[in-house]
């Protein structure tokens, strides 16, 4: 289903709970589509089982997913536009990009222009 | 559940384990690294009850651990150096555990064969050291323990071998939860495979948590600032480890990520790097914050 990286020094509980995120967001897993269980899971990616179920209960925490006793967990119902955090992040990431190239000399118009000319690529043309 | 409640441990004259207490929940998979002569090995032996500890308690499933044939017989230890007896083939000991172990598992064994690729017709003691171990890991998950008690088990197996026996390990785990304690030097290995860490040194037992917990906990940080660098800065944190690398400073703190982020911004730095630490790291500065630390020696 997906790849850790076990070189990174990110805690795997962490790595393990943004991608699930990531994979429920884009609706890759469905609104309560089951999820694998944490034997299957931690079999599959030879991950302690421990840390599996530690990053399940994370997601429940955090309203992502649910779990119904005995059956397993759960994609939960998901505000699909909540994507404040990652937006938050990328308006971050972007400021530093843009001050590094403001900085080495890339002048405001040409900014101006990489943007249209992605907005372009991104929505095909539409105006 | 594993539990060593005030453990001491005399050798002659040398105090081996001195009031060591550790505590694996059950269905976990606990790691004990330590430095050279940190007492794993010993504590391991007295928690498998083949040495019996001087003062302490040891239980296993809340029974006393010494001499106890029912929680022996529940659990498996691989040490350090494997013994198996001479002329004895994979097939001749795996006929003795199956008198020996209640719970030996036939039907594992046979599986395992294709896992593992040995001749179960060769006499082990002509095997190479990493197919003595495969030897004996293929005997100790046919026997299905309650309790897998490990001292440097990977040591001297090749990257497929590991992975696969990591695999069977965390199976077990998984189904059954059986409980698992493991030592070793190779941290990197710990690092995705335990859930919690014991850190041992000169006997005694100085960090026990859950990994992810002593992760969070500790923070490396890189950070660089316009001309001098605030002499107040961090003050009120635990500094672990401080230095200076041209004009960018090297911090090792404890705290929570957040107020060191807060604390740094206030500075207004001009490069900002936080980075969470590996197990190796923590283990270093963990180790120099008691006075064993890396020095290098100039011959």
């Amino acid at each position: 289903m997906f790849e850790l990286d076990l070189r990174s020094r990110k805690p795997i509980y962490e790595q393990l709970v943004e991608k699930l995120k990531v994979l429920i967001i884009s609706e890759v897993l469905k609104t309560d589509e089951q999820l694998p269980s944490v034997r299957v899971l931690s079999t599959q990616l030879t991950i302690n089982p421990n840390t599996i179920q530690k990053a399940y209960r994370e997601l429940e925490r955090q309203g992502y997913i649910y779990s119904l006793p005995g059956k397993g967990n759960f994609v939960a119902r998901v505000t699909r536009d909540g994507n404040t955090e990652r937006l938050a992040k990328l308006r971050e990431e972007l400021v530093k990009i843009l001050s590094e190239a403001i900085y080495l000399g890339m002048k405001k118009e040409d900014i101006i222009k990489i943007i249209s000319e992605v907005d372009v690529m991104v929505r095909g043309g539409e105006k | 559940m594993i539990e060593a409640k005030n453990i001491s441990k005399m050798f002659d004259d040398s105090a081996a384990l001195t009031d060591v207490s550790i505590n694996v929940k059950k269905g976990s998979i606990y790691g004990l690294v330590g430095s050279n002569g940190a007492g794993k090995t010993t504590l391991l032996k007295i928690l498998a009850g083949v040495y019996r500890q001087d003062q302490g308690e040891v239980l296993i499933d809340n029974q006393k651990v010494f001499e106890n044939i029912e929680i022996k017989s529940k659990t498996v230890f691989i040490p350090d150096s494997l013994y198996f007896f001479s002329q004895y083939t994979v097939k001749d000991m795996a006929i003795f555990y199956q008198r020996i172990y209640a719970n030996w598992n036939e039907e594992r064994y046979q599986i395992l064969k294709n896992a593992f690729q040995l001749d179960e017709h060769k006499k082990i003691q002509q095997m190479s050291k990493g197919m003595q171990r495969q030897a004996a890991f293929w005997l100790a998950l046919s026997i299905t323990p309650d309790f897998l008690i490990l001292d440097e088990p990977l040591d001297g197996l090749d990257p497929i071998m590991r992975q696969k026996v990591r695999n069977l390990i965390i199976q077990d785990t998984a189904e059954r939860e059986m409980t698992v304690l493991i030592s070793s030097h190779n941290l990197r290995e710990l690092e995705d495979l335990c859930d919690n860490i014991g850190i041992l040194h000169q006997g005694r037992l100085i960090v026990e948590k859950e990994l992810d917990d002593l992760k969070s906990d500790i923070h490396k940080i890189q950070a660089a600032f316009q001309g001098d660098q605030p002499k107040k800065i961090f003050q009120n944190k635990n500094v672990l480890y401080h230095e200076k690398r041209g004009s960018v400073r090297l911090f090792i703190i404890r705290g929570k990520k957040e107020e060191i982020i807060q604390e740094v911004s206030q500075y207004q730095p001009l490069v900002l790097d936080i980075l969470p630490l590996t197990l190796e790291e923590i283990f270093i500065y963990e180790m120099g914050g008691i006075g064993y630390e890396i020095k290098n020696i100039v011959i």
